[in-house]
């Protein structure tokens, strides 16, 4: 590895903030060397408490998280997060505006922020914020807090693979349950129903409950749904009791579930996959002339699908058992 | 001759378009060419009388009044030499403050005498409008800056140490533009007059007071939106109780439209506010009559498309009496009215840093839009205004002349609503009131003001729509003389000297936050600490309870010293502080 | 740079000035040329610009000044990153700035000023040749 890697490397480790963004860059970049950086930092990690934050946009979820992050750092313990935005799909770029919600905290010493574009990524998300969370593992983060916006697939992911996932939403929301509905129930150790200053959070919180109640099927596991706002403040000392029992259960756990490692080491793989796919098969114009014989009516996806894979020797061979296992 | 039917100019007008418009569109590919000609079936004129109407009556479309007040004094004052930013006894003088409150007050004596009268027309520093004293760690480098900065009641008698005898407070009206803290300042004014044994039925003046616009455009927001709307309710009633004579704010579309709304939203923005600020009144338990009287408008947005800009006006006009007589059944004319010092102007932001002398041909246009739209004829601002914070003595006599000639030479105020009945100024009044209504429903379902502004969309809306102007502008669809057209190096660049008059010694700005930070230590050394605690803390219980009304509590905290950050942080602690929005 | 590197860039409102058009238009256009564009919104003490810029790895600040307190925001935002040895993040400000202040901005490091007129497609060009990067 390059010195200058292996110099950013050591002073991240030894807090220094800067250090720690730039490496965060340079993996998130996936400039040369990133993945070398990932290999020599794994070790040293596996220590944090990650805190996933997903739920309908406007349910005031970086203003919850400024608030128990807030409380969190008071306690003493050093805190990283990541604010996931989306990026523009037309200009891949993007405005990041969570910090402006989490300004209390953005120059506590032991807070760091964060903020982070999906860049479009496909599948990669999620790879590329679990380098950053490890990134920040391995500056001695004892909590990590991931939010990301409830609306696409990726970012679920991302959540998702927190140790702790928190699903936030809100009265006013109109479909606010409906947002939770759509295939995200499932991943909740805890459903916050915020801004309960407002009108109707009660229903919400019936509402969430009953819909837990009928698809969990032992009451042992049933996620606890509380009320928050993080303006009046109302209820934040009851998340608060419930994150230290988590953080405390953490610690005493093992550092990494094998379920964790495996679904890791295939997203790795998929993401490699997928960029080997788009440079050798359908980027730069080699496809150009099979969709043509489609179009013209000599073929079809199918059939090009299958040629075009054979054009890749790996694949080929992959393809090749696949066709005797069904033979 | 006989009379056109409708159906007859229609025939027409489709045979004049078959014949004469299409071949030429066609011959010079002019499809996408904005001008048009407007018939009687444009509009509709059958309505006048409830469109329309005269002068001074219901729905106010062509004017307040027939004869503007100003128009008696107009001739009278160019004989007599009178300049309008100078004041003069019985009105405000030029909008000004720096500094710490006594090198404000020096200021203003050396102003009278030369002869500028005015009453104050206070600008704070960011501040005071932010709630904040000059110690606060927010206050470092900006104290005095923008405006004159003001910690204390003791602070705000040294500035009025300038206004005794013939221009003390019952004689001259004072200005505060002042918006969050609005009800810290109304409280000072009304001590002021206390102390100086005037009763508070003799006061006037206007405190801007408008602080929904400031979460919308402005950004000097200190409590929630709500909590803001509690306080502008008990400002409402004390001073319908109280002082009758003053003003109770000033609303404006005119920041709003400055941030990047657009014209639409700048109407049905400012109706939506204004609507919050007389719910809020209701609220409070008085009757419209009462107290939407001394409600103002210090301006709507504005832009160099002279005619979009007199049809705006128009139809804010009569938006605004429909809503105040239809929804909020007043009977008052005044109720309905909308009190505004100046009407149609180009903004600010139609002036260009490029070539600035052009400036003044763009604000004699807005002058012309004023004019025509019931006001005296401002060529509004002066040509220097993009090129920092102060106008030269040269700009400011520019605009001065400007407007003079518009008055005096051109006569474009000779006729009241020189526009009425023009098929096209008619059709255009309707769309854009139509447009506006559309969208101030959309605002009313959201719930109002108020949760347009919880939910981030008119701050968005404002965000989105200056971005869109931009993109207009770089892409050339837009054109602005000097800035994205004719930049060639053939064009040159026309300067004239420019002296600004040294009004604020930069000396003095210098030391002024130091020397301001000093007054603030020895008002805390020398007031009752005891009183200010109790009074703190009665504020602070007051202010738990939704229904009391603050300002006796707020004018207890104030005649004993409590600073204007102590009584805003009690307010901060009970009500929490608004948030910035996202975009 | 790797594949997917972008330009970041921290959009600040540094002291109690309220007017957002600038910073809101300049947050859009630079989001639009492909920038990823970290918006601070208001009242951002120096200490707090600088911590954003430090943690999200900028390449670029924009502070956006109208309130006439550009001078002393702008010496302690750029005293505040030659402490945390990150002099190097190009620092821009944009806003009301008059002539004659512009010398004095650069000669606190400033790299460029952009007042009322500048175009973003301006803006971004001058960025890129700056920084030197592929967003």
């Amino acid at each position: 590895m390059e010195e200058k890697l292996a110099l950013m490397i050591e002073a991240a480790g030894e807090n220094s903030e800067r250090a720690l963004a730039k490496l965060i860059s340079h993996v998130e970049d996936r400039k040369t060397g990133w993945k070398d950086i990932m290999k020599t930092i794994y070790a040293k990690t596996g220590r944090t408490c990650v805190i996933g934050v997903t739920g309908s946009p406007g349910a005031g979820k970086s203003s919850l998280v400024g608030e128990f992050a807030k409380r969190l750092g008071d306690r003493g313990y050093t805190i990283g997060i990541i604010a996931v935005d989306p990026s523009s799909p037309f200009s891949g770029g993007a405005v990041l505006g969570d910090r402006i919600r989490m300004r209390d905290i953005s120059t506590y010493q032991n807070i760091f922020i964060r903020s982070m574009a999906t860049r479009g990524m496909l599948g990669g998300l999620c790879q590329a914020a679990r380098d950053v969370v490890r990134i920040m593992d391995f500056a001695g983060k004892d909590i990590v807090i991931i939010e990301t916006v409830g609306v696409g697939q990726d970012e679920i992911e991302v959540v998702s693979a927190a140790d702790y996932v928190m699903l936030v939403t809100y009265p006013g929301g109109g479909d606010s349950v409906q947002a939770i509905k759509a295939g995200v129930m499932e991943i909740g150790d805890l459903f916050v129903v915020n801004k309960c200053d407002r009108e109707g959070a009660d229903i919400i919180v019936s509402e969430i409950s009953a819909m837990l109640d009928l698809s969990t099927e032992t009451a042992a596991k049933i996620p606890p749904v509380i009320k928050t706002s993080a303006f009046t403040k109302e209820g934040i000392d009851e998340l608060m009791d419930i994150l230290s029992e988590f953080i405390q259960k953490k610690k005493k756990g093992p550092h990494y579930q094998k379920d964790h490692v495996r679904q890791e080491v295939i997203s790795i793989l998929e993401t490699e996959m997928v960029s080997i796919i788009k440079e050798r098969i359908t980027g730069n114009g080699n496809m150009e002339k099979e969709l043509e014989l489609i179009l013209s009516g000599k073929s079809d996806p199918y059939s090009i699908a299958d040629k075009l894979m054979k054009r890749f020797t790996v694949i080929k061979n992959v393809e090749e058992k696949r066709k005797g296992d069904f033979q | 001759m006989k009379k056109n039917s409708k159906k007859e100019i229609k025939e027409a007008l489709k045979k004049w378009e078959g014949e004469v418009l299409n071949p030429r569109v066609k011959k010079f590919n002019l499809d996408k060419s904005p001008t048009t000609f407007y018939t009687p079936i444009s509009s509709d004129s059958s309505h006048f009388l409830e469109k329309v109407g005269f002068p001074g009556q219901f729905p106010y479309t062509a004017g307040n009044t027939p004869l503007e007040f100003w128009r008696a004094y107009a001739e009278f004052g160019a004989k007599l030499n009178y300049r309008s930013d100078w004041g003069g006894t019985g009105r405000s003088g030029k909008y000004g403050g720096f500094g710490t409150p006594a090198d404000y007050r020096d200021y203003l004596l050396r102003m009278q005498s030369m002869g500028r009268k005015g009453g104050p027309n206070i600008a704070f520093d960011l501040v005071t409008q932010c709630g904040y004293d000059s110690d606060s760690h927010f206050a470092e480098g900006e104290v005095g800056r923008v405006g004159v900065a003001v910690d204390s009641l003791r602070d705000f008698e040294i500035i009025y140490e300038a206004y005794t005898g013939d221009l003390d407070i019952d004689k001259v009206p004072s200005n505060f533009t002042i918006n969050a803290p609005a009800a810290v300042f109304i409280a000072m004014y009304a001590c002021l007059a206390k102390k100086r044994g005037i009763p508070l039925d003799k006061l006037t003046g206007t405190p801007q007071n408008d602080i929904l616009k400031e979460f919308i455009a402005r950004g000097t927001y200190i409590f929630p939106p709500k909590q803001s709307m509690r306080l502008f309710r008990d400002t409402c009633v004390f001073c319908c109780k109280h002082m009758p004579e003053l003003n109770i704010n000033s609303i404006g579309g005119y920041h709003i439209r400055e941030a990047g709304a657009t014209r639409v939203q700048d109407l049905a923005f400012s109706m939506a506010n204004g609507i919050a600020y007389i719910k809020a009144g209701l609220e409070g338990g008085l009757e419209v009559d009462e107290f939407a009287p001394a409600f103002t408008f210090n301006a709507f947005g504005g832009s160099m498309e002279i005619y979009n800009e007199i049809a705006f006006q128009r139809a804010a006009r009569r938006v605004w009496a429909h809503i105040l007589r239809d929804r909020f059944h007043a009977k008052d004319p005044k109720s309905m009215q909308i009190r505004q010092p100046i009407t149609a102007h180009i903004g600010c932001s139609s002036t260009t840093l490029q070539r600035p002398l052009n400036n003044l041909a763009r604000a004699v246009v807005g002058g012309m839009a004023a004019g025509m739209s019931g006001a005296i004829p401002g060529a509004f601002p002066p040509f220097d205004e993009p090129l920092g914070l102060g106008h030269s003595q040269e700009a400011t006599q520019l605009q001065q002349d400007a407007s003079r000639i518009l008055l005096f030479e051109s006569k474009v105020t000779d006729v009241c609503d020189p526009w009425a009945g023009s098929y096209f100024m008619e059709s255009l009044t309707d769309e854009i009131e139509k447009d506006a209504l559309a969208e101030l429903e959309k605002i009313e379902k959201m719930g109002g003001t108020v949760a347009a502004i919880e939910n981030g969309y008119m701050q968005k809306a404002v965000a989105r729509s200056a971005y869109e102007r931009q993109k207009k502008i770089e892409k050339q669809e837009e054109l602005i003389v000097g800035v994205n057209c004719f930049i060639s190096e053939h064009e040159i660049d026309v300067s004239i000297n420019r002296q600004v008059e040294a009004t604020y010694d930069p000396q003095l700005m210098k030391t002024a936050e130091e020397r301001q930070k000093e007054n603030l230590v020895r008002l805390k050394r020398e007031r009752n600490g005891t009183a200010v605690v109790s009074s703190l803390r009665s504020l602070k219980v007051q202010a738990e309870d939704k229904d009391k009304n603050l300002m006796p509590a707020i004018c207890e905290c104030v005649e004993n010293d409590a600073t204007l950050q102590e009584i805003c942080d009690v307010l901060r602690e009970v009500f929490g502080e608004a948030q910035p929005m996202k975009i | 740079m790797g594949q997917d590197s972008k330009i970041r860039v921290l959009v600040a409102k540094p002291g109690l000035d309220g007017h957002e058009r600038g910073a809101h238009v300049v947050a859009y256009g630079l989001r639009d040329e492909g920038f990823e564009v970290i918006y601070t919104g208001l009242r951002q003490t120096p200490e707090q610009i600088v911590s954003a810029a430090v943690q999200e790895d900028v390449d670029v600040i924009g502070l956006s000044i109208l309130s006439g307190a550009h001078l002393t925001l702008t010496k302690k935002v750029m005293a505040g990153l030659k402490a945390k040895g990150a002099n190097d993040i190009l620092v821009t400000v944009g806003g009301v700035i008059p002539e004659e202040d512009k010398k004095t901005l650069e000669e606190m490091g400033v790299g460029g000023v952009f007042t009322s007129g500048s175009k973003i497609k301006d803006i971004a060009a001058f960025i890129r040749t700056k920084i030197g990067g592929n967003a």
